[in-house]
């Protein structure tokens, strides 16, 4: 189950234009009153279901201090495990705080996309510290690594700030895969359809099949029931 | 000019890292116990349309004169709920039961970190009063006690802490009088029946 913890809604904007009216995840934060079932949002694939952002997902709601989304949260988890999803990948808006903040404390492993470039790779250590923090809350937290996005090879600048990122951390920590910058994506988002199923998206398949792959490696040793 | 190097500590950069991937030590801290619903609690089953926040408008304020003494106690035996059915159902009967006894004008639940379970109306202003309250009233090593404070003319906010299966809350109601130790004790054993789980 994809879950769009991201105010901006991205998800939902990327599905029909009724979509944008769907209620979701900040909803069920917001009102204890709305079941989950009425949330998952089916897919074609039959393993596949969303969550979109929801109606109560204005910016606000994703700050907060950290902690007072936790018990919702938490209960959005157990009820998702409980209608047998075997994986909740949850995308959430940048930054450690607020409800993302609250995500990661009740998750059982996190990934890291990071822009390659300058600006971005400086923040790092701010994002290191703030998993540091976040671990003391929630020990089970594995980091499964930091995934280069947006890489330019055709941009100096971009291939150095990738290039400095795999320097800095242990190689453990940096997903072999690294996302592309592509016209591709933009494309597919317009169209409102994953880049997989694209006539040009093979290409973009392969990178996406070969981090599918890295994740599931990592993951392998982690329990069967997970929030990301 | 190297455009990453100059901004970032190398060593620590790693350090940082390593320390993640390292397993961490320690207990989790644990779902909140007490945050007002156990762990089966989803949402209120069976109940649409209704925010708990928001889900109904204040009652009009009974034109009353002042009362001289408090009002009169229910019998005990008049239990004003049952164990039995959604929590916000429960509440909601809890809530006219509490106006129809004490002239009530408001009511809020908090949960112990003090979010919103349930509040009748605009009382947000005086969720914080009534959390310091409930915190300040506090004995050490001791529970919470209920404490009364004016908060308008004939309107005194009673703050009732209690310790329900559910987690720690603190009930807030703004009455017209002071709620006598009496009325303090059905109150709490009427909200323990509220904040229990349904009866199967």
């Amino acid at each position: 189950m994809l879950v769009d913890a991201d105010p901006q809604g991205s998800v939902g904007l990327s599905l029909t234009r009724q979509s944008r009216l769907l209620a979701g995840f900040y909803d069920f934060l917001a009102d204890p009153g709305i079941p989950l079932d009425r949330l998952i949002v089916p897919t074609r694939l039959e393993t596949f279901s969303l969550v979109a952002s929801g109606q109560a997902s204005d910016y606000e709601s994703g700050s907060g201090g950290n902690g007072s989304h936790l018990a919702r949260v938490r209960a959005f988890l157990r009820g998702a495990a409980a209608r047998g999803f075997d994986l909740c990948i949850i995308d959430t808006a940048a930054g450690l705080f607020g409800v993302t903040g609250d995500i990661i404390a009740s998750s059982d492993a996190v990934l890291i996309p990071q822009q390659a470039e300058p600006l971005g790779i400086r923040s790092v250590p701010k994002l290191l510290e703030g998993l540091n923090r976040l671990r003391v809350m929630n020990p089970r937290l594995s980091v499964l690594g930091v995934c280069l996005t947006m890489v330019q090879q055709d941009l100096a600048e971009s291939r150095e700030a990738a290039q400095a990122l795999r320097e800095l951390l242990p190689p453990e920590m940096v997903f072999q895969t690294q996302i592309p910058r592509d016209g591709l994506f933009v494309r597919a988002s317009a169209r409102g359809l994953p880049v997989g199923v694209l006539e040009e998206g093979a290409g973009a398949q392969i990178v996406f099949d070969s981090l599918r792959a890295e994740v599931e490696a990592k993951l392998e040793p982690h329990d069967s029931q997970r929030g990301y | 000019m190297d455009p990453i190097n100059p901004w970032l500590d190398p060593v620590e950069v790693r350090r940082l890292a390593e320390r993640l991937i390292r397993p961490a030590r320690g207990p989790a801290i644990q779902d909140l116990p007490d945050a007002g619903f156990d762990d089966r609690f989803e949402g209120f089953a069976g109940i649409t349309g209704i925010t708990p926040a928001l889900c109904t408008p204040p009652a009009a304020a009974p034109q009353t004169t002042p009362h001289p003494t408090p009002p009169p106690l229910p019998q005990p035996t008049e239990s004003p709920v049952t164990a039995l059915g959604p929590f916000l159902e429960r509440i909601l009967r809890f809530r006219s039961w509490m106006i129809r006894e004490f002239d009530t004008r408001g009511l809020f639940i908090l949960d112990r970190d003090g979010s919103v379970i349930f509040d009748d109306g605009a009382h947000g202003k005086i969720h914080v009063l009534a959390r310091s309250l409930a915190q300040a009233s506090r004995k050490p090593g001791g529970s919470a006690g209920n404490v009364h404070v004016k908060v308008g003319a004939e309107a005194i906010l009673e703050v009732i802490p209690l310790d329900t299966p559910y987690g720690w809350m603190v009930l807030g109601a703004v009455v017209p009088n002071a709620l006598s130790p009496a009325a303090i004790a059905i109150v709490i054993d009427a909200l323990l029946q509220v904040a229990s789980p349904p009866v199967a």
